[in-house]
């Protein structure tokens, strides 16, 4: 590794050595945006993402929204993380992680690693933040991800007071060595391993974590500079990073942005460089606007329509046969490129293309348009109960054009009264449906937290799950998923997954639509940007041009 | 100074008003109310006629809207139609205006889309006309206490942001239609209307007949409604006009706002704000309904600026 590294450093010292003879000539830098042209890039430039202020201090895990949690990955690096292109798991401070029966695990750390501050990173740094994070005084959002781990109960119990400080299933062997023991078998835990709560955290973070969360030391590709409040958070390559995925750029500064609309503008006019996502208001045009700089990729999340179970007239025998005709009146399709502008892709399974499991066309007939078939299973299913659904959803989020075309194909198409109902904010429309309160549908829509099919199937449909808001229940389902978690390898337990989806397909307790895109853009300024299935830039691979 | 000159004959020449009054003088048996006298003034005035023809049009769109199309404002052809460009040569055909970002014919939504605005806007302004015409004629018949209640009641009312107090309203209400929208405007907007009226009661409370009328014994209730009420009315009616178009905008407000009308009732308001997300793409789809919002406030605004003219003697 160490020898690759260097011939890297000759190639960008060449590469400087050209840039400063080319100086001379001038005009240069007016290359065609797209083209990656190497002699012209400074390893030392700084590029502006359009971002928002943080909810949260920025800690490993209490950055579940977007704004903190994109920079907290920034600047810590887990045992593992997830290649950007394909979703797969790769080692970053682990060097092995090993199991025979997917219920205790030995954690190999590569050596070498320091955090920001020059300290190692160890054994104990990882135990020390997960039993830290875990801890309810510590008032962590993301708390619940340490739950697989033995003794999650008695550090934090559901009610009354914790019994114990530390986890039993965390031991520290060596400098580098440490064991985790789980409650139960879960066959992707290593995939779970590569989400933001399971960073470690330096010593120094448990005598100081309030201010520690302001001003973060991590261990990954980039340390904390600066954090002016409601302005831009500024961060910089870290040059002792020991990961795979060393920074080819100087840093990042995240500025806040209020409206997409502001963010485009600045895109346009160059004065900032990598957008988060396209307004909807631009969205038609700037694919023109921005030609190659236009970004365009799937994502790894789904928007779906929902069923309100819990009401016995929709969950009641042979009704499945009317919500599969609902689906099949739904012209996918031609929403996606008309109305959504060719931002989405029809949906054909339950799982977002692009991660680990999904397998094209689960969901099988009853995700393809047909509206001969569409009513004739509702007349079999005994009709829509009062022949009218109403889909809830909060208007707040440019979901109303959709929901209005949803409802005006399965209207048009099987002669079923179809209305959307606008909730103002998210958290009025999130209110009810937590509540069950919904009369017959609702907007669901599923968001990865890791790469694998589980993750959008027995978090959102088990019974019980936090997430199942149709109140979906299968007896065969859990069992499926209970035999797939049991599985002593990830690749078996996709597999298993696969066939509890086939269950969906037949309840269809909810319509897959289609799955979200990133659509983005950068400026003129960088190249190389690239996103990943979480919607995210790989920050590290940016490179910006010499002015 | 052939300017002047000029300018004093053209004095001279009766205008057709001081002709009809001359020629009433000339034929006594030929006396007109205020109400006749504002009538003939009226249908003489181009803007009258004008804005009257348009209010007529668009009632008839209100009640038949069947009439002037034949398509289905609800239907969508996203595959054939999606913001599919106007063909302004096609005359009262579905794709006279384009179509819309669900592929809905805008010429139908544009005709559908009538009737809310105008039974919005005249039940508002019957329902103040009656709420605040009562109070307001309580309120200045009686005076004293009641008129003070009433009074810092109306102050009270009116301290609210008509905008903001239906916003509030209207979201209380789980599904909405146009009767919840008239409620709330109704509920917010009387105060004006009671100002207007008890401030021309006062007034004519104190004309001569309205004593002769005591002196001869008749009752409160034949004062107020056969004495008082007549004479009073006028400048409510002037104040109901003009607030008429106010209300139209209004319910398109909040339309667009996404807390006035839903679906399936068609509205204007809601066109507008489904269409300004593609104003870039389509800006037909925006300009369409904006434009017959704009026309049905203007003939409302310019009708009551009519019906001011004739019925304030002030202005003559």
């Amino acid at each position: 590794m160490r020898g690759a590294s260097q011939a890297k450093w000759v190639v960008a010292a060449v590469a400087v050595a050209l840039a400063a003879t080319a100086c001379g000539s001038g005009g240069s830098s007016d290359n065609s945006a797209g083209s990656n042209d190497s002699s012209a890039v400074d390893p030392n430039g700084v590029f502006s993402y359009q971002s928002g202020e943080p909810q949260r201090p920025l800690q490993p895990a209490n950055a579940m929204e977007n704004q903190g949690g994109r920079i907290v990955k920034q600047l810590f690096m887990g045992l593992v993380d997830y290649d950007p292109a394909t979703g797969a798991l790769r080692n970053q401070v682990a060097d092995k992680i090993e199991t025979t029966d997917a219920k205790h695990y030995t954690v190999t750390l590569k050596s070498g690693w320091t955090f920001h501050d020059g300290t190692p990173v160890t054994s104990k740094s990882f135990v020390d933040s997960w039993n830290w994070s875990a801890n309810p005084a510590n008032n962590q959002i993301n708390s619940d991800w340490f739950s697989d781990i033995a003794g999650y109960d008695a550090v934090h119990p559901e009610k009354g007071d914790p019994t114990a400080k530390e986890m039993s299933g965390l031991k520290v062997v060596d400098e580098t060595h440490f064991t985790i023991d789980l409650t139960s078998p879960v066959s992707y835990f290593t995939y779970k391993l590569g989400y933001s709560s399971f960073y470690p955290l330096p010593e120094g973070f448990f005598k100081d974590p309030a201010g520690y969360g302001e001003k973060p030391v991590g261990n990954g590709p980039y340390k904390f500079k600066s954090w002016e409040h409601n302005k831009a958070i500024t961060l910089e390559a870290y040059d002792k990073y020991q990961g795979t995925n060393k920074a080819k750029n100087g840093g990042i500064i995240f500025r806040n942005y209020t409206a997409g609309e502001a963010a485009y503008k600045d895109l346009m006019s160059d004065t900032l460089d990598v957008l988060d996502q396209v307004d909807p208001t631009d969205l038609p045009k700037y694919k023109d606007d921005l030609g190659k700089r236009a970004v365009d990729q799937p994502q790894g999340a789904i928007q779906n329509i929902s069923f309100a179970l819990y009401n016995q007239e929709w969950n009641a025998p042979g009704k499945e046969k009317v919500r599969q005709g609902l689906s099949m009146a739904i012209d996918r399709e031609t929403i996606t490129k008309t109305v959504l502008n060719g931002n989405r892709q029809p949906a054909d399974a339950f799982v977002a293309p692009g991660v680990m499991g999904y397998k094209a066309g689960t969901c099988g007939d009853a995700c393809k348009f047909d509206p001969a078939k569409a009513k004739q299973l509702i007349q079999d299913g005994g009709g829509v109960p009062g022949n009218k659904i109403t889909i809830l959803y909060n208007s707040d989020g440019g979901h109303k054009e959709w929901v209005d075309a949803v409802c005006n194909s399965i209207r048009q198409n099987t002669g079923v009264e179809c209305l959307g109902d606008p909730k103002p904010d998210f958290k009025t429309s999130r209110d009810l449906v937590t509540k069950k309160q919904v009369p017959s549908m609702m907007r669901t829509g599923w968001v990865q937290d890791y790469p694998l099919n589980a993750n959008f199937l027995r978090d959102v449909y088990g019974t019980g799950a936090a997430a199942n808001d149709a109140g979906y229940s299968s007896p065969e389902f859990d069992k499926l998923t209970k035999e797939a978690d049991a599985a002593t390898s990830v690749e078996k337990t996709a597999e298993l997954y696969q066939q509890a989806e086939a269950v969906l397909a037949k309840d269809m307790p909810a319509i897959p639509l289609w799955y979200y895109k990133t659509s983005s853009g950068y400026s003129k300024n960088v190249q190389n940007v690239k996103f990943d299935s979480f919607g995210n830039p790989v920050y590290t691979d940016v490179e910006v041009k010499k002015k | 100074m052939p300017d002047l000159t000029e300018k004093k004959d053209a004095g001279q020449i009766p205008s057709p008003r001081e002709g009809a009054a001359a020629a009433a003088v000339a034929k006594p048996e030929k006396a007109r109310s205020l109400g006749s006298d504002a009538w003939h003034d009226l249908r003489r005035r181009p803007i009258f006629v004008i804005s009257a023809l348009l209010i007529l049009l668009l009632v008839v769109i209100a009640i038949a809207p069947g009439l002037f199309t034949s398509v289905d404002p609800r239907a969508g052809d996203l595959r054939a139609h999606y913001l599919g460009k106007p063909d302004y040569t096609n005359f009262f055909q579905a794709d006279w205006f384009g179509y819309d970002i669900q592929g809905r014919s805008i010429y139908a939504r544009v005709i559908y889309g009538a009737r809310a605005s105008v039974v919005v806007g005249i039940c508002v302004t019957v329902g103040v006309t009656i709420v605040g015409g009562l109070t307001g004629m309580i309120a200045g018949y009686f005076g004293g206490w009641v008129d003070t209640i009433i009074s810092r009641l109306t102050d009270v009312f009116f301290g609210i942001p008509l905008l903001l107090g239906s916003l509030v309203i209207l979201n209380a209400f789980t599904s909405r239609t146009v009767w919840s929208v008239v409620f709330a405007l109704v509920a917010l907007g009387w105060t004006q209307m009671t100002r207007v009226m008890r401030g021309s009661v006062i007034t004519i409370k104190q004309a001569d007949f309205v004593t002769a009328a005591k002196a001869l014994g008749a009752g409160t209730g034949r004062i107020m409604f056969r004495h008082i009420l007549p004479n009073a009315i006028a400048p409510v009616i002037v104040v109901a006009t003009i607030a008429l178009g106010g209300y139209i905008a209004l319910e398109a407000t909040l339309s667009w706002l996404g807390i006035g009308l839903q679906d399936p009732t068609i509205s204007w308001g809601i066109d507008i704000s489904s269409a300004q997300k593609s104003i870039r793409t389509a800006p037909f789809a925006l300009f369409f309904p904006a434009g017959m919002l704009s026309l049905t406030v203007l003939a409302f605004i310019m009708l009551g600026d009519a019906v001011r003219d004739a019925l304030d003697p002030k202005l003559r």
